[in-house]
């Protein structure tokens, strides 16, 4: 059994319109997604801004409503606030923020930072939680002084770091990691990625890693899930989705990831302008008549993409894939 | 659970105090002593701190020594003495009665109407602004009508009319009458501020972290707006001493045989009295200047101490 089983999950907000202020439209922003987080793993979940994959990040960790569909975690339906209160769920489910400035609170120093996850869940003692929280800060590399100064006293890296201590303090089973390092500069993202994969290592910790940034991610998932317009257009190992691109946004994605060989800059352009023409001209084939995506269709055993069963075939073939 | 941080890493109980000093030795000072900094870098605004803890404190000290219905008693002999007798320091009024002396119980009484004023109108709207912002929703729209209600509510009339219907009022009963129309303000500043902070990440990290939603209010929003808040208690608690001595002056506020700051700035109703007995209704005036004046001092200051940016004092 999978660590958390998301299925169906759709996320609306209504729009609200006219005299009345009736719900006249809704915004979907995720839109039946399915997937299962394993554990130990590290789930990527990749898409532009706006594709919902915040959203989906937040509804896993509880601080959005979902419209409908479920999020089961040992049997039990997270989706309900009564069920999440009686697992302590947010105890084995944490998340880290991208902004670390404004994820950490301005007015506490950081021992009560790290410590408001233990002090809700675990009732230590003064002593054990001052040892717990200096472990902490130890294990992200972070000296004791830091123990009694304020989040803006720190650099942004050093912030981050903070708040994977936070999210680590109460041992979780699964971490949500929204774009936890986009907002840091290269040899720091380095720097907090390797970091993540350390913890995860010694903890046995699962990802679910939320990120635009394809190199990222590959850095750091095993297994991935691209999103567009709140649904999903294809999942598959990192192998699949790197070598074996079959829906035309991945190949998007995948071309838009800038390449600093300056010899082969025609090639690149080349390439990136062919992906845009197919897009362009076959977005019909692509996407169903409302402009969303189709129904997720297996093509191998790891991977899956979202199209019409025909076109999926002609199209894994072409790969040179192993059929299903 | 605990051992599998143990094993990852060095730190051990045997090192707790000596990284809890290490920590101490570097630790950010607390918020009292950057406020005391901040006051130490503003001259003006020490004097202001002086003045008002030291009025104050020796009004409400001195009011104690003074038998006020004793003192409101006419004394026809004492009929506009001049000022700078020995019996009369600040002179009297039409009834022959001390200045000095009502100008102490005076402030007595509509300071402790002000600060009372400002302890329970304050506490209220910034409640009602913070609850109203923090839930949102349903929560906040039903709470807004309510406002929105008292708002409509002609707030001067209201009070006068209750002030005539209540037969026996003192100034205990006038800071409540007052309290159910000024928390009206603070509670719509406190909220717009509370719309925007309860977005911010460090609410949903709290949530996650499994923080009630109370705790979430006082102990995580609050501190954040504390700024907001001491601005705005300042200068409410400068407005309210001139809520009460507005309607004294119109004659609505403390009955008249209790002197108070409108009583005596009233006195100045009367041409004569304002071209020829300064003294009767001068002194309150000055008073009530001085001391506004001194509480947006400090006021400044104390937003200074809770915003980093604007700090004067020496840094750490």
């Amino acid at each position: 059994m999978s660590l958390v089983e998301i299925k169906d999950l759709k996320v609306h907000y209504p729009i609200r319109t006219g005299f009345w202020n009736r719900i006249t439209d809704s915004v979907r922003a995720v839109d039946g997604i399915t997937f299962n987080i394993e554990a130990g793993e590290t789930y990527g979940l990749v898409g532009e801004s706006g594709s919902g994959k915040s959203t989906t990040g937040k509804s896993v960790v509880g601080l959005e409503k979902v419209t409908s569909g479920s999020i089961m975690y040992k049997g039990v339906d997270i989706t309900k606030k009564a069920n999440r209160t009686k697992l302590d769920y947010n105890q084995d489910v944490q998340m880290i923020f991208q902004d670390s400035l404004s994820s950490l609170n301005p007015r506490k120093r950081i021992e009560d930072i790290i410590a408001e996850p233990l002090r809700n869940f675990e009732h230590l003692s003064k002593d054990d939680e001052k040892l717990r929280v200096l472990q902490l800060l130890d294990i992200v590399g972070l000296d004791a002084d830091a123990l009694y100064k304020y989040p803006h006293q720190f650099s942004g890296g050093q912030r981050q770091r903070i708040g994977v201590a936070r999210a680590v303090a109460t041992n979780p089973k699964l971490i949500i990691a929204d774009e936890p390092v986009s907002a840091l500069d290269l040899s720091v993202q380095a720097q907090v990625l390797n970091f993540m994969k350390k913890i995860q290592r010694e903890f046995g910790i699962s990802y679910l890693f939320i990120s635009h940034d394809l190199g990222v991610v590959r850095h750091m998932c095993n297994n991935i899930a691209i999103m567009n317009r709140g649904r999903l257009v294809e999942i598959g190992t990192r192998e699949d989705i790197y070598n074996h691109p079959l829906h035309i946004y991945t190949k998007r994605l995948l071309a838009a990831i800038p390449e600093t060989n300056v010899n082969q800059r025609a090639a690149h352009r080349a390439s990136r302008l062919a992906v845009e023409k197919i897009y362009q001209e076959q977005q019909s084939k692509y996407y169903d008549e409302n402009g969303e995506a189709f129904p997720l269709i297996q093509v191998s055993p790891t991977h899956a993409v979202a199209l019409p069963e025909n076109i999926a075939k002609q199209l894994a073939s072409q790969e040179g894939e192993v059929q299903a | 659970m605990a051992e599998n941080f143990e094993q990852h890493s060095d730190v051990s109980a045997a090192d707790l105090a000596r990284l809890t000093q290490e920590a101490q030795a570097e630790a950010t000072p607390s918020t009292a002593k950057i406020i005391w900094s901040e006051f130490k870098a503003d001259k003006p605004a020490m004097a202001a701190l002086f003045i008002i803890v030291g009025f104050i404190l020796f009004v409400m000290i001195g009011a104690l020594f003074i038998n006020t219905p004793k003192m409101m008693e006419t004394n026809i002999m004492g009929y506009f003495n001049q000022p700078f007798t020995p019996e009369y320091w600040l002179g009297a009024d039409s009834g022959g009665r001390s200045v000095a002396k009502q100008l102490i119980v005076g402030s007595r009484n509509s300071i402790g109407i002000a600060i009372g004023l400002t302890v329970i109108s304050s506490t209220f709207g910034i409640c009602w602004g913070l609850i109203s912002g923090y839930f949102n929703g349903y929560i906040d729209w039903g709470m807004q009508r309510v406002y929105d209600f008292m708002m409509m509510l002609p707030m001067t009339m209201m009070i006068i009319v209750l002030v005539t219907i209540i037969p026996h009022y003192n100034s205990v009963t006038l800071t409540l009458i007052f309290s159910i129309f000024y928390w009206e303000g603070t509670s719509r500043l406190i909220r717009s501020r509370t719309l925007a902070e309860s977005e911010k990440d460090y609410v949903s990290a709290s949530r996650t972290s499994g923080t009630n939603h109370w705790k979430i209010i006082f102990r995580e929003i609050m501190p954040n707006i504390s700024s907001l808040i001491i601005v705005d208690c300042t200068l409410s608690f400068a407005e309210n001493i001139g809520v009460e001595t507005g309607l004294s002056y119109l004659g609505f506020g403390l009955p008249s045989q209790t002197p108070s700051l409108g009583t005596m700035i009233a006195n100045a109703n009367d041409p004569n009295n304002i071209t020829q007995y300064w003294w009767t209704w001068l002194p309150a005036a000055l008073e009530i200047i001085i001391l506004c004046l001194s509480i947006s001092y400090v006021g400044q200051v104390l937003r200074r101490a809770a915003d980093a940016s604007q700090r004067q004092g020496a840094a750490d």
